[in-house]
């Protein structure tokens, strides 16, 4: 199913005004200079936001249209959405977290076996490292088999190698999955590794622009 | 700061006033309080050009102060026992009576009342009675008296709240909390008082209140002149007023 | 020495404990996590207990409690007793009493809570009523030991309004510190003694055992 976001919010600094559209299978990577409005923008897709106008459509349901009175809460959209730093509940060990939305139990064995997380089932989140972490939530994220997944620099508090090891694993299950993903990224070579598209978003706006003239800085 | 100014007023209020240079300090059992306060002392104090300072608390309480040393002249108790024992103890004077007053039944119920205190007690409607305790207050000692002589007491047991003044009794006959009370007769005369009826209790003997000049005194003179005063027909005049004998 | 004060003290200061999170969690709750206008008014309402002078709340709850008075009259009604005067008038006027107590704590560590965390229980399905049970709740354990701590201790202790509404009976609302109170009020100072210091061993052992569940949490 295809997600058609056309947003606008009103934001302290300028105005968030974006409008793409993200296809089943696909990954579509958002980069952009920090503050330009990415994690508004993921937070509107995911429900904790609302738009000031403007309608996000989700395989022709409606999930938010202000000019309609139209909201769909996050709770009700299905998705799933991975921050920058775990947020699993503290409280539950991975096996519980990984398990909490989902309705398969096999799928939550079958994605800690392949995220290399099994051994850790009955541990407590703040006794992992913070890469078996983020590969914890990744788990959390799919066991639910969610509609559309969201990625806010999930990777950006990882080492290296970790980051290598998912952002490959991430690949790999893009055509498995078969649902939009937006994956929001500092990271340009992450970038173009991953997405079959790349947007850049510069002061809320879309930048077509934008990575080209990236490219002509001196590299880091 | 303007969460706790109320209640510093409060406080401000309800703590005992200091001494200051007045010319007699008196401990006052706190149901004598209206009449002391409006009628006796401005009198005493127009009379005599003395200037008087008062602390209101219970008898218990003022007691205990002034085993400790509080630099009262006179104690004017709620009964006869404190200042008896202060006699007893060599730490006052002979003690002297200075009132009488008297447990009367009252109730907001007019109904209640026209039966008679016994039988009002009877009536299933009347589930709770409000009394002084009987250990510490001398008007529920005497309302003790008075329904252990008409042989109900034990009945009327389960049926007990104890107030631990004879105010606080009154607190809860006239907000109804409780259906009747045995209160002091000068309730009567006040306006929560006036809006319910009354029977004066013939079993229950007097309230004896007597009072004392303390050794200890710092003005034994002045205080000898307020006892004096306390005796006087125009201090008569006012008890009756206020329901006092 | 005659146990039963005691006995009551505690059995108030327990039933206090055990109820009052029913009352301070979804008021914390709501002042932790609502926005809309009108709160301040809420938090002021809710702290009020805490400042108004015993003897005030005291007295409006007789008025309330009493056979005449909303809640009393409608107690009446569907029991037959009358609610001024018995122990569950007692245990209602602890349960305002000590509402502040238990709501502040309770408050501080729901704000504590990372909002990612809540965010995350909602993409993941969870209603705002099951997230606050199976997230917040948990996760706030310090907070509601601390609750508890505090509302037992103060329960102990409290006087000025289970005077005013209770009446002093013995068994049913003379709880221990009335019952010192009375005690040295009639010169009976070895009973007065005798039970207070019974109170003192008993609250700190009860504040050790909380304190180390406290402690085992994460």
């Amino acid at each position: 199913m295809m997600l058609c976001a056309d947003m606008t919010k009103r934001l302290k600094h300028f105005d968030l005004e974006l409008r793409f559209s993200c296809a089943p299978g696909q990954i579509t990577a958002v980069v952009g200079p920090s503050g330009a409005g990415k994690t508004t923008m993921i937070r509107l897709l995911a429900g904790l936001e609302r738009p000031d106008s403007g309608a996000i459509t989700f395989g022709g349901q409606t999930w938010a249209d202000p000019d309609s009175g139209v909201f769909v809460p996050a709770r009700k959209r299905g998705l799933s959405l991975v921050f920058q730093e775990y947020t699993l509940f503290p409280h539950l060990n991975i096996r519980k977290n990984v398990a909490f939305a989902a309705t398969d139990m096999d799928r939550v064995d079958a994605l800690m076996d392949m995220f290399g997380i099994r051994h850790l089932a009955a541990s407590k989140p703040a006794a992992i490292s913070g890469g078996e972490r983020q590969r914890a939530a990744f788990c959390q994220a799919l066991a639910r088999e969610p509609v559309l997944l969201l990625l806010d620099e999930p990777f950006s508090a990882l080492d290296v190698a970790t980051r290598r090891n998912l952002r490959a694993r991430l690949k790999e299950l893009k055509g498995e999955l078969d649902i939009p993903i937006l994956h929001v990224t500092h990271d340009l070579e992450e970038a173009v590794f991953l997405g079959d598209t790349v947007m850049a978003v510069e002061n809320g706006q879309v930048a077509p622009d934008w990575l080209h003239r990236q490219c002509l800085l001196p590299q880091q | 700061m303007k969460r706790i100014a109320p209640f510093l007023l409060v406080l401000a209020l309800v703590l005992p006033s200091s001494a200051l240079a007045a010319d007699l300090l008196i401990a006052q059992a706190a149901n004598f309080t209206s009449i002391m306060q409006d009628e006796i002392i401005p009198a005493f104090e127009k009379a005599t050009g003395l200037t008087v300072q008062a602390t209101y608390a219970s008898t218990g309480k003022l007691y205990g102060q002034i085993v400790n040393d509080a630099p009262f002249d006179m104690l004017l108790a709620a009964d006869e026992s404190r200042p008896d024992k202060l006699y007893a103890d060599g730490l006052a004077q002979k003690p002297f009576v200075y009132a009488q007053g008297q447990v009367v039944f009252w109730s907001l119920d007019t109904k209640l009342c026209a039966q008679g205190w016994k039988a009002a007690l009877q009536d299933p409607a009347v589930k709770k009675i409000a009394i002084a305790n009987t250990e510490t207050a001398p008007y529920g000692t005497s309302a003790m008296k008075a329904l252990q002589a008409a042989g109900i007491w034990d009945a009327v047991q389960p049926r007990l709240v104890f107030g631990q003044s004879i105010s606080q009794v009154f607190q809860f006959a006239s907000s109804g909390a409780a259906d009747v009370g045995f209160i002091a007769y000068s309730s009567i005369f006040t306006e929560e008082g006036k809006k319910g009826c009354f029977v004066v209790v013939d079993e229950a003997p007097p309230v004896v209140q007597a009072g004392c000049i303390l050794k200890k005194a710092p003005n034994p003179e002045a205080a000898a002149r307020f006892a004096e005063f306390l005796a006087s027909p125009e201090v008569q005049a006012m008890k009756l007023k206020y329901g006092y004998k | 020495m005659d146990w039963t004060p005691l006995l009551l003290s505690a059995k108030l200061a327990f039933w206090t404990m055990a109820l009052i999170p029913v009352l301070a969690a979804p008021l914390a709750c709501v002042l932790a996590f609502g926005r809309f206008r009108g709160k301040s008014v809420l938090d002021a309402i809710v702290t009020l207990p805490m400042v108004l002078p015993p003897t005030v709340l005291g007295f409006g709850l007789l008025v309330v409690m009493g056979p005449r008075g909303l809640a009393g009259a409608a107690w009446e009604d569907l029991t037959g007793g009358r609610l001024v005067f018995s122990f569950a008038g007692i245990l209602i006027a602890s349960l305002i009493f000590n509402l502040p107590f238990a709501v502040q704590p309770l408050r501080a560590s729901f704000e504590k809570m990372d909002s990612r965390l809540l965010e995350s229980a909602a993409i993941l399905g969870l209603t705002p009523v099951a997230t606050f049970f199976r997230i917040i709740l948990p996760n706030c354990i310090g907070g509601l030991a601390a609750a508890s701590i505090l509302v037992f201790a103060h329960s102990l202790g409290e006087f000025g309004v289970i005077l005013m509404v209770g009446g002093s009976i013995p068994g049913k609302t003379q709880v221990a510190s009335i019952a010192i109170f009375e005690a040295v009020e009639a010169m009976r100072f070895n009973d007065a003694f005798l039970m207070s210091a019974t109170l003192v061993p008993v609250s700190f052992a009860v504040l050790m055992i909380i304190n180390k569940i406290n402690a085992r949490r994460p």
